[in-house]
């Protein structure tokens, strides 16, 4: 379209005012459509490029090398050493159920991950329907509401290690005024206590951003929808099971995505929260490459870790865009 | 009448048992999701002796503000809220940017490639941090971006980029096309339209993408712990994450100093909180 119209660059009633004079430089720069979609967008591919892919593959190759970014130890090839010493000894199973190491935070990972995340969901969508009606004070609600999203995962660790703290913790009196404990309990101390506090402060925390995103698909749900299964006597449950949840598929896929692609990377909670402790009760696969890499100082295992977090990651998303993903008529 | 009337008074009694259900789950849900930052106000509030008493008090006795004067003492605090401010400033403007530009091109013009260009763009998002780490790091050293603005704002920028570029494209999608053919009518040429008329509507889809971007960056953890090795260069959340004071559990200094640092932000939401929603909105809508 652009290249037909006429450029009328140079008739004289335009020369005296500066506001023609802007728009003359605009009607100069001429570009196709298609020549002005890759001047737009060449600096964004190339800076993902540059900062995305680029260190993705080079963690990849990393992990094939020993001494790998330590430059007084020279990049030495161990083709896939990096990834046998992950594995440890025994069979698989047996690895995955009691294992250390890798194997004990990839279960980490999984646990917390796919507990974590349904239950999110579940809350979230009844927030989200509470959220829905329109009532007053309903900004502060939402307001108070989106709280726990914004306070950083790391600061957040530090306030509930306080609340669940084994001998002065509020959470502690808590139970012990309604009369669910007789003495204070040391939650973050005990290996499995430890993770199931990790598990309710992340639901407690992004509860609130699953119900958003739950809310704008709610949202966009025609009314007239329901006005129509009203009249023929449909119950509210089986509007909801017949017209919220089908239309709501979309919404739900982009929410899972959202959501466990970041819970299979935690890192600021149990870093902040226990340290990955007790005995590496709450050592997620981030955090333990973490470790590897910084604490270990093992440069290649490290980058051996994180290919596998990537692999993982790009299979929850495939898994999930295959089994959710309609593709859509335009 | 008079069965009318009951049946009347029992609507009415079932009209006001559903509103303060609606209403008491309302507060309860608040209650809980501020708590823990209340707390956080209490426990700063309390004498450095009643902090760690069990049972714990609810109401602080004689209430004092030193903890918030030891933790002010106890680390270069303002520094770091103002490193903060710089490298969630920068990142949300490179981003509003590069994602304005590119949210054109993909919402709004035709041209080959442009699947595959989106998917790479979005594909991005789902790349795990911990796998760019460690190159971008030593990247960062080799480039003497270490305790440098530059070297958070950068990979930031790329992190939060497909973020930016869907709200965008989501937002432009929606836009008219008459806007874009009275521009192309004017005479102007198809960047013309862009900066002249495009970009101006888009104010909304700025605020929207420069909101959340800001909130990533002002939260991120794990690239600001490695990146900025130097005290005097930590962000807030970090320097908040190492607080060490003189004892082993300053409980309430770190509590004064985690209000102090989550009040920005609290404020924040309170005035952008409608922005905040229809960004996350805009996202979810997919």
């Amino acid at each position: 379209m652009a290249d037909t119209v006429e450029s009328s660059s140079g008739s004289g009633y335009e020369e005296g005012s500066r506001r023609q004079n802007r728009l003359q430089r605009y009607r100069d720069l001429r570009f196709s459509e298609e020549e002005l979609a890759v001047i737009l967008l060449t600096p964004v591919v190339s800076f993902l490029l540059a900062v995305s892919f680029y260190p993705i593959f080079d963690t990849i190759v990393g992990s094939l090398y020993q001494g790998y970014v330590l430059e007084m130890n020279p990049r030495e090839f161990v083709g896939l050493e990096n990834y046998r010493s992950l594995y440890g000894s025994g069979p698989l199973l047996e690895q995955f159920l009691s294992g250390d190491g890798f194997w004990n935070a990839l279960r980490v990972s999984l646990i917390y991950t796919f507990v974590s995340v349904p239950i999110e969901l579940v809350l979230g969508l009844g927030l989200a329907l509470l959220l829905n009606r329109d009532f007053k004070g309903k900004y502060f609600a939402q307001a108070a509401i989106l709280f726990p999203w914004a306070i950083p995962t790391v600061i957040n660790a530090r306030i509930w290690a306080w609340m669940f703290n084994g001998q002065y913790g509020v959470i502690n009196d808590l139970l012990i005024r309604i009369g669910i404990l007789q003495t204070p309990f040391p939650f973050l101390a005990k290996p499995d206590t430890a993770l199931y506090s990790m598990l309710f402060i992340t639901i407690w925390k992004t509860s609130s951003f699953m119900a958003l995103i739950l809310l704008a698909g709610l949202q966009s749900i025609p009314d007239h929808l329901y006005e129509a299964a009203r009249m023929d006597g449909a119950s509210r449950i089986r509007q909801f099971w017949d017209i919220t949840l089908p239309l709501l598929k979309p919404t739900l896929l982009v929410a899972l995505i959202f959501r466990t692609l970041p819970a299979f990377q935690a890192f600021g909670l149990p870093y902040g929260l226990t340290g990955g402790g007790p005995a590496s009760a709450t050592t997620t696969l981030v955090l333990f490459d973490h470790q590897l890499t910084f604490n270990r100082l093992s440069f290649g295992e490290g980058a051996a870790t994180a290919t596998i977090i990537t692999l993982i990651a790009a299979g929850i998303a495939m898994l999930y865009v295959g089994t959710l993903y309609e593709p859509e008529v335009r | 009448m008079s069965y009318d009337r009951d049946t009347l008074e029992i609507r009415n009694f079932q009209w006001v048992g559903k509103k303060v259900g609606f209403y008491g789950s309302i507060f309860i849900i608040a209650l809980v999701s501020v708590f823990p930052v209340l707390w956080m106000l209490i426990t700063s509030l309390k004498q450095p002796g009643n902090v760690v008493t069990f049972p714990v008090e609810y109401i602080p006795r004689d209430p004092t503000l030193a903890n918030y004067r030891a933790a002010i003492e106890g680390a270069p605090f303002f520094r770091y809220l103002l490193n903060s401010v710089i490298v969630a400033t920068g990142t949300a403007v490179l981003d509003v940017l590069l994602g304005a530009l590119a949210g054109y091109a993909l919402s709004r013009l035709r041209f080959r490639f442009k699947l595959p260009v989106l998917l790479l763009i979005l594909g991005t998002a789902m790349l795990p941090f911990i796998a760019r780490l460690i190159p971008l790091f030593s990247l960062a050293r080799s480039w003497g971006l270490l305790n440098d603005y530059l070297g958070l704002i950068i990979p930031y920028a790329a992190f939060q980029l497909p973020f930016a570029v869907w709200i965008f494209q989501a937002y432009f999608k929606e836009l008219p096309d008459s806007l874009e053919e009275a521009g192309l009518m004017d005479g102007l040429s198809r960047i013309g339209v862009l900066f002249r008329i495009i970009l101006p509507v888009s104010a909304p889809a700025m605020a929207t993408a420069a909101i959340i971007v800001f909130i990533y960056a002002w939260n991120e953890f794990l690239f600001a712990l490695t990146f900025m090795t130097e005290d005097q260069m930590r962000t807030i959340t970090v320097g908040i994450a190492l607080y060490q004071g003189e004892f082993q559990y300053p409980w309430g200094t770190i509590s004064a100093a985690v209000f102090m640092s989550v009040m920005p932000l609290i404020l924040f939401m309170l005035f952008f909180q409608r922005k905040v929603v229809e960004g996350l909105t805009a996202t979810g809508k997919a």
